[in-house]
């Protein structure tokens, strides 16, 4: 069936195969690899993308289901080679270990970041918590995205590198 | 690649009354999709046919007024429900419910009519809306049936509903608006998580009831008590029609205590 859709403010038109999930049509048919299938069910959200504005598993949407959505993903973050400012906050607060679940952490926090641009602690754990990490025990995560949006009080004690 | 199926969308409901008719036990309908593209990656089912109703008009939306009550079209997703602003003002069990299931990414895409469908025993907006005394309407080529939610659901995953029928709205009385409420849902983790036991208490000046989930084969909720009923009573109504089992999420001891103890929480909010 063919599509057409918005994917990081570029415009596609596709022959999808109508069996095909958006997380395996962006990775293949579009080439964005940044997206990752983690569980495949919805559990994981570590294929979350912002589709009209909104996070998504997209695992658990058809391609077909798309037809005339906007959809952003982890590609979408950094301009002209430079980090945005999110994904430096991240960086910088040691919020990647493996880093197989940071594209969709990402996504989730820049929807958040899009509706509240300062969220509470509440706030941000809710926006996250259907994005699972087995690495960083998640605080470091919480503390990017209050940096990213300029809320994090420097620490006392332990200062990290 | 998921297993091979027709994706069909038909744009009016009379469209889809003769697509369910003709595809009739060979169809699923698809709205939010995430209970049912888990079943397909599982490959749990293997519909010849998917029927998307996201593009039919009709279904759409939530409408208020003080004869009927609250519509609740098939294609309302969690979200919708969490932000309507009658459903704030005048039902917010619902929003509080809600606002309970899975994760922001499944609240965005899940639908309130494919929540009760799936038929889990555990499902979130099961229990609220039994509370509230819902009906659901169910349409089809041979026309429209309006049943109580507490006669829909008819054991895990099953309802009443035909191969050739389709969910097409919630209901929710007029008489409920403004109810008193309070709802408990006890999981294993704080985040995305399905109940081991939920407990939703409604109360207007009228009627008091309580929805019960993950305690028994379908969502439950007890016989109309009324508003002044004692806690004790509550109790003893609710022990009516639950029957737990022991299973890997939690025993039948520990759901009947959590059942007790959540109604002795949320009764104090009622009045």
């Amino acid at each position: 069936m063919k599509i057409k859709l918005t994917v990081n403010g570029k415009k596609y038109e596709r022959n999808a195969s109508e069996t095909k999930n958006l997380l395996h049509f962006l990775r293949e048919d579009i080439g964005l690899t940044g997206t990752k299938e983690g569980c495949g069910a919805g559990e994981c959200g570590a294929c979350t993308v912002v589709m009209n504005g909104k996070t998504v598993n997209s695992c658990l949407i058809l391609a077909v289901e798309t037809d005339g959505c906007e959809i952003q993903t982890i590609e979408g973050e950094a301009k002209d080679g430079k980090l945005s400012k999110l994904q430096q906050a991240f960086h910088k607060n040691h919020a990647v270990q493996c880093g197989f679940c940071t594209p969709g952490m990402i996504m989730s926090a820049r929807a958040l970041l899009q509706a509240n641009a300062k969220p509470s602690v509440e706030q941000i754990k809710e926006a996250i918590e259907g994005n699972f990490c087995r690495c960083t025990g998640y605080q470091q995560i919480i503390e990017a995205v209050q940096d990213a949006s300029g809320q994090l009080k420097k620490k006392e004690g332990l200062t990290r590198a | 690649m998921l297993q091979e199926f027709n994706y069909l969308a038909p744009k009016s409901k009379n469209e889809l009354y003769t697509l369910l008719k003709k595809h009739a036990g060979k169809s699923r309908i698809l709205a939010g999709g995430t209970d049912i593209l888990v079943e397909l990656h599982n490959h749990w089912i293997a519909p010849a046919n998917l029927i998307d109703i996201k593009k039919i008009k009709e279904l759409q939306g939530i409408t208020f007024n003080d004869s009927e009550g609250l519509s609740i079209g098939a294609t309302t997703v969690c979200i919708d429900l969490i932000n309507d602003k009658n459903v704030k003002q005048y039902y917010p069990l619902l929003a509080d419910a809600a606002g309970r299931i899975g994760s922001p990414q499944l609240r965005n895409r899940a639908t309130i009519a494919g929540n009760l469908c799936t038929a889990s025993p555990c499902a979130d907006m099961g229990c609220s809306l039994l509370a509230l005394g819902a009906s659901v309407e169910l349409g089809s080529a041979d026309g429209v049936r309006v049943i109580p939610l507490k006669d829909f659901f008819t054991g895990p995953k099953k309802t009443q509903i035909k191969p050739h029928e389709v969910l097409q709205r919630i209901i929710v009385p007029a008489e409920m608006a403004g109810a008193k409420y309070g709802m408990r849902k006890l999981k294993r983790i704080k985040g995305h998580d399905i109940a081991l036991v939920s407990v939703a208490i409604a109360r207007t000046s009228k009627v008091m009831r309580a929805g019960i989930g993950s305690c028994a084969p379908t969502p439950v909720v007890t016989a109309d008590l009324s508003p002044d009923a004692k806690v004790a009573r509550v109790i003893s109504a609710v022990e009516q029609v639950v029957s737990p089992i022991d299973d890997v999420r939690a025993s039948r001891d520990y759901r009947l205590f959590m059942t007790r103890d959540f109604v002795e929480k949320i009764y104090p909010e009622l009045f």
